[in-house]
């Protein structure tokens, strides 16, 4: 093997030419175009998003003067923001990040990695095609319940649902063979020492995310599977007037869509339990209830699909309310975990950690106003209001949005070897943070007070004008905030700090190797005896051995610089 | 343990890595089986759903159409008999049998190829009765069922056929096999998918 | 590392604990304002909405301690922790602790479990349904508007209101008395949701859904909007509907002329007046052009063919958009006779008022 002896410097940098990209199955590449591609499809959800907002500014139809335009807007919103950017978005974080943090030199399929890759364009186009048809794109909402989204004049004539179907497939189909992949790449390719229980948060959440995909993905598969059946073969699984039953849909699609969230979540809890322990100096409290915990909410999120469906008077409430509950304590654990972790740390506030902070106090919120829609009774008021609108984008937003951000900012200087620069994070984490909370808070209001979802317009004496206009405000602040960020990943990158292998001083593998990796990813790998190889390399096994001299470890300390310049960058 | 270790070639790392265990392949045929399961289990809860809610079913104007005892049993014990055949194939090169493989897989490949055909002919009949995707729950569930079932047979034989090509060309052997695995493991669970279809859309 | 038991504590401390008392303030401040009053559900109007406005008010106490208490942890732990200059130092490794460990799983485990018990108390009383109820009432869904039907105690039609909303519209009930509402739908989902009942129930094809409810007697004369709740396409904003409280006496005048009004014959056509033939079905005119004389009366005979819980009529816009005639829809499998005062010569739109945008429902009448 030629690489054999190159040393990881002697590696150019991604240089290579587009076609190099275009035909690459290295994780590292994969994981870059994954991350790149969800970015653009959020401005693409994004600019839906702001479509919408305008709309309810005000009352009365100012914009969509075709409310059908305004009904594909926020059905194509979600579907984009869910299935093209969060899902997608973290699946290349961990593309990139878990072959790293395990020691191993890339996926265990890298070409079925490339190929899972190339379906999310593919899928991307198809879906918003729909746009071109007669009919226009997908206007189902981003759940399409028929009978809404059977074939009928007033309900879904065109062929843009069924281009969303096709669109959803494939992107599933996506998800399941990357999620097959980092199964197999972390059961099989893990570095000698590091056993499971030695194994990065991160990769913890990916693992149980991607059991949740193998299991869940092909659920909805069949669901989209039927209903592309209905709409197009006369089959008649959905659709009463033929003998088939509307609540089925909704079983199987939750089904999959429940778990989902946590396909959208558990990885960016992932994030933000590698960045507060690197930047607290703490190991990260609980490590082994945490993996429980994830364990745990994976399991019970199989069972409480049905919390979506309390109002369709077809389900047996008290079970799946009681599991929804239980949901909570698996969850508030990780919250403490997290918590603990900052408590009696020392604390740097670099731009990774201060998203992640983002995340714990917003999702804080997104978990305890779900609380509000366990108890049944209470979600018979809730049900498909704002209120509903206003949690699942604390959790989906407050969470794993912010989350990204974290694993962005953090694993940038490894991607790139430059660093981002940290005072225009703090005024993307500024403004995204004030956007966040003007656009959603207020849809607590709106909910409790009555709004429904999806509805185009309201009734201008409803009493919801004040807070209709500052979460149209919010929303644009939060469109805004995405230019500081756009400028400083195009400005660092030309002329960003040199990162090096270690910017933060970090715990895990990845900071092992240079910035960015050698294609094979290591030249060595540090001994692996604890979650923490990097950490007891710094140190001198000080976690193991208190007795250990102090003045090793300070030696070794100084080395890395990268917080202490953090520090003063934001003081 | 004695310090660093060297992971300068990838490939290396990789062999010295898929030395625990079962291999890649194998892990990643297991999971995207589970995957299918899961898949077929979305279709099978649909159609007891839709058989709960939809009484008498069969309903009248197909009641006598689907028959256990007629050809259809035939293309079953065709494809049960392949799935030992299958077997028979991976036994074969766990031995390094080349020959016993190459018959076995063959007779695998053939007795598939058999039962599509056969289950077009049964399609072609129930057309002949009316019986169509559009003819309400019973024709739409029957046939996507055994449709997504057939389509995983013509998949499942495409993989044979790969396998074969490749046994014909040497490249299985007692050590190096993996694919056989795979595709068997594949195979028996097409067979066990049937074996439930043809239970509870003939039998039950 | 050691600290001594008495000494002062630290500025960062003293900063810590500060912005920790800032957020609760802040809470606190909220919660007492206005804005914070906008938290709370609308006034219950129902025995079952104030139940579950109770519910609500309980898991919003729980939901505040344990914001403050996580929140405050954070904002004390991000103050308190700051990584200082000259802590070269690390700080204590812990790992864990089972105690604080089972602690925090323990009551959250006993927290939630309360609440579902509460919850599900509320929901035994929320979802009961009498005996022999007062009224029983079948609403009717359709895209995109509600019917409600009133029906006797063997469970024939009494009357039908169609209107759903404004004046002498919406689905009146009478205060004190149980309500029984059956839901029916027979095109997509949608959902019957009065936000001061704090109350709503998806109206499914195929299957029939019921809830009870009693309107305070305080109530009486009261209108509670509602409105469609589940997505159920292009006019999904639009469908709305009210509910009137009435004293039990106004509610039986109430529905005894309404009942008078089913059973009246209508009116005869003016005589010598031009009869235009137009049926609707699949939600679409058969036609899409009309001739009328000008300026004299004429008269569509109007068949609706689509299903029962599907209303169309045929209102007349004038070139510049403008309704020229408004007529009241009616449901599916019914004619009606629509009168229409003498136009003026020229081209008018038809349309139906229930499914503006739908291009099937409009058609061109030329008056001359």
């Amino acid at each position: 093997m030629a690489t054999h002896a190159l040393s990881p410097a002697a590696v150019p940098a991604y240089r290579g030419g587009i076609y190099e990209w275009l035909t690459t199955t290295d994780h590292k590449k994969i994981g870059i175009m994954y991350v790149i591609n969800s970015f653009l499809f959020f401005l693409v959800g994004g600019m839906f998003a702001l479509l919408v907002r305008t709309e309810l500014a005000q009352p009365g139809i100012q914009f969509f003067t075709n409310e059908h335009v305004y009904n594909e807007s926020f059905s194509i919103h979600a579907t984009v923001m869910i299935f093209l950017f969060i899902i997608p978005m973290l699946a290349g974080l961990g593309n990139y990040a878990v072959p790293l943090m395990i020691g191993a030199p890339d996926m265990a399929f890298p070409r079925i990695n490339a190929l899972s890759f190339w379906m999310l364009p593919l899928g991307g186009i198809l879906l918003l095609m729909g746009f071109l048809v007669p009919g226009g794109a997908a206007a189902a909402g981003w759940t399409s319940y028929p009978p809404l989204s059977e074939r009928g004049a007033l309900s879904s004539p065109g062929a843009g649902q069924d281009l969303w179907i096709v669109a959803l497939i494939l992107i599933g189909t996506s998800s399941i063979l990357g999620g097959i992949n980092f199964l197999v790449t972390i059961f099989k390719m893990r570095a000698p020492g590091m056993t499971l229980f030695r194994m990065p948060i991160m990769v913890w959440t990916i693992l149980v995310t991607s059991v949740l995909v193998v299991m869940a993905t092909p659920v909805i598969t069949s669901a989209l599977v039927m209903l592309f059946i209905d709409r197009n073969y006369g089959g008649s699984f959905f659709n009463p007037e033929t003998g088939g039953t509307a609540v089925l849909y909704q079983n199987v699609f939750w089904f999959y869509s429940h778990p989902a969230v946590y396909v959208m979540v558990l990885p960016a809890m992932g994030v933000i339990s590698e960045v507060l322990p690197v930047f607290s100096r703490k190991p990260l409290f609980g490590y082994k209830a945490f993996i429980f915990a994830t364990a745990g909410i994976g399991a019970l999120g199989f069972s409480v699909w049905a919390h979506h469906m309390f109002t369709t008077g077809a389900v047996f409430l008290p079970f799946f309310a009681l599991m929804t509950f239980f949901i909570a304590v698996p969850t508030g654990v990780k919250m403490f975990n997290w918590v603990f972790t900052m408590f009696r740390g020392q604390l740097t506030f670099s731009t990774p950690l201060i998203f992640a902070i983002g995340f714990l106090t917003m999702f804080l919120i997104g978990g305890i106003n779900g609380a509000f829609s366990a108890a049944v009774p209470v979600d018979f008021a809730l049900h498909d209001t704002y209120w509903v609108v206003a949690h699942l984008h604390y959790v989906l937003f407050g969470g794993s949005v912010f989350g990204v951000f974290a694993g962005l900012y953090y694993w940038f200087p490894k991607m790139t070897g430059r660093m981002l620069d940290e005072g225009l994070g703090k005024v993307h984490f500024a403004l995204m943070f004030i956007g966040f909370n003007l656009t959603f808070f207020p849809m607590h209001m709106l909910g409790i007070k009555g709004m429904p979802r999806r509805i185009a317009d309201y009734a201008s004496t409803a009493g919801w004008n004040d807070w209709n206009l500052l979460a149209t405000v919010g929303g644009f602040l939060i469109g805004i905030s995405m230019l500081p960020f756009i400028w400083n990943v195009f400005v660092s990158l030309r002329n960003g700090k040199v990162a090096g292998d270690d910017p933060w001083e970090g715990n895990t593998l990845e900071w092992a190797t240079s910035s960015p990796p050698p294609p094979y990813n290591f030249d060595r790998l540090p001994e692996i005896r604890s979650e923490r190889p990097l950490f007891d390399a710094r140190h001198g096994l000080v976690a193991h051995d208190t007795n250990a001299p102090r003045e090793v470890e300070d030696g070794q300390k100084a080395i890395g610089a990268g917080p202490g310049e953090g520090r003063e960058g934001q003081a | 343990m004695t310090g660093a270790v060297s992971h300068g070639d990838p490939h290396a790392a990789e062999s010295g890595h898929a030395q625990r265990g079962i291999s890649n392949p194998i892990l990643g045929m297991a999971l995207f089986i589970t995957s299918e399961v899961m898949f077929f289990s979305g279709l099978f809860a649909a159609y007891f759903a839709t058989r709960a809610a939809n009484q008498p079913w069969p309903p009248e104007a197909f009641g006598e159409l689907l028959e256990p005892l007629s050809l259809i049993l035939v293309a079953t014990i065709i494809l049960i008999l392949s799935s030992f055949t299958c077997q028979f194939a991976v036994w074969s090169i766990r031995k390094g049998d080349r020959a016993g493989f190459i018959r076995n897989i063959s007779i695998t490949f053939v007795l598939g190829i058999i039962f599509l055909v056969m289950q077009m002919y049964d399609y072609s009949i129930l057309f002949g009765e009316g019986m169509t995707l559009g003819s309400g729950p019973f024709g739409t569930t029957y046939y996507t069922l055994t449709g997504f079932h057939g389509a995983h047979v013509f998949g499942g034989v495409l993989m044979l056929g790969v396998v074969l090509y490749r046994g014909l060309a040497g490249q299985f052997s007692a050590k190096h096999h993996d694919a056989v695995e795979a595709v068997s493991l594949y195979w028996h669970f097409v067979d066990v998918v049937w074996i439930l279809l043809f239970s509870i859309l003939y039998l039950v | 590392m050691s600290t001594s038991p008495r000494k002062p504590p630290a500025p960062g401390a003293i900063v810590a604990g500060g912005a920790v008392l800032l957020l609760i303030a802040i809470v606190g401040i909220v919660l007492l304002s206005p804005a914070g009053s906008a938290l709370y559900p609308p006034p219950p109007a129902t025995a079952q909405a104030r139940e579950i406005s109770q519910l609500y008010d309980i898991i919003f106490a729980i939901a505040v301690v344990v914001f403050l208490v996580v929140e405050g942890l954070i904002v004390w732990s991000i103050f308190r922790y700051r990584r200082r200059p000259g802590d070269t130092d690390l700080p204590p490794q812990t790992h864990g602790n089972n105690l604080v460990e089972a602690l925090w799983t323990l009551i959250p485990t006993v927290l939630v479990i309360f609440m579902f018990a509460i919850s599900w108390q509320t929901l035994d009383h929320v979802d009961a349904v009498s005996a022999d109820p007062d009224v029983h009432i079948n609403a009717l869904a359709g895209q995109f508007q509600w019917q409600f039907q009133y029906l006797d105690k063997d469970g024939n039609v009494l009357a039908t209101q169609r209107r759903a909303v404004g004046d002498g519209g919406g689905m009146a009930v009478p205060v004190a008395k149980s309500v029984y509402v059956t839901l029916e739908s027979r095109d997509v989902i949608h959902a019957w949701y009065v936000p001061r009942f704090l109350f709503k129930r998806d109206v499914v094809p195929g299957q029939q859904n019921h809830f009870e409810f009693k309107v305070d007697e305080a109530e009486a004369g009261q209108t509670f909007h509602g409105q469609c709740a589940e997505l159920c396409g292009t006019g999904h904003r639009a469908m709305l509907f009210d509910v009137v409280a009435m004293a039990p006496a106004d509610y039986d005048a109430w529905l005894a002329k309404l009942v008078e009004a089913a059973n009246a014959t209508p009116p005869p056509a003016p005589s010598g007046a031009a009869v235009i033939d137009l049926a609707a079905q699949a939600i679409a005119y058969d036609k899409k052009t009309l001739d009328a004389p000008a300026d004299a009366p004429f008269v569509i005979a109007f068949k609706n063919g689509d299903p029962e819980t599907i209303t169309h009529d045929v209102d007349i816009k004038g070139a510049d958009g403008a309704v020229i005639a408004n007529q009241e829809p009616i449901a599916g499998g019914t004619t009606g006779q629509y009168q229409y005062q003498p136009l003026a010569a020229g081209t008018y739109q038809f349309f139906c008022s229930i499914h503006p945008g739908v291009a099937a429902m409009e058609g061109t009448l030329t008056v001359k």
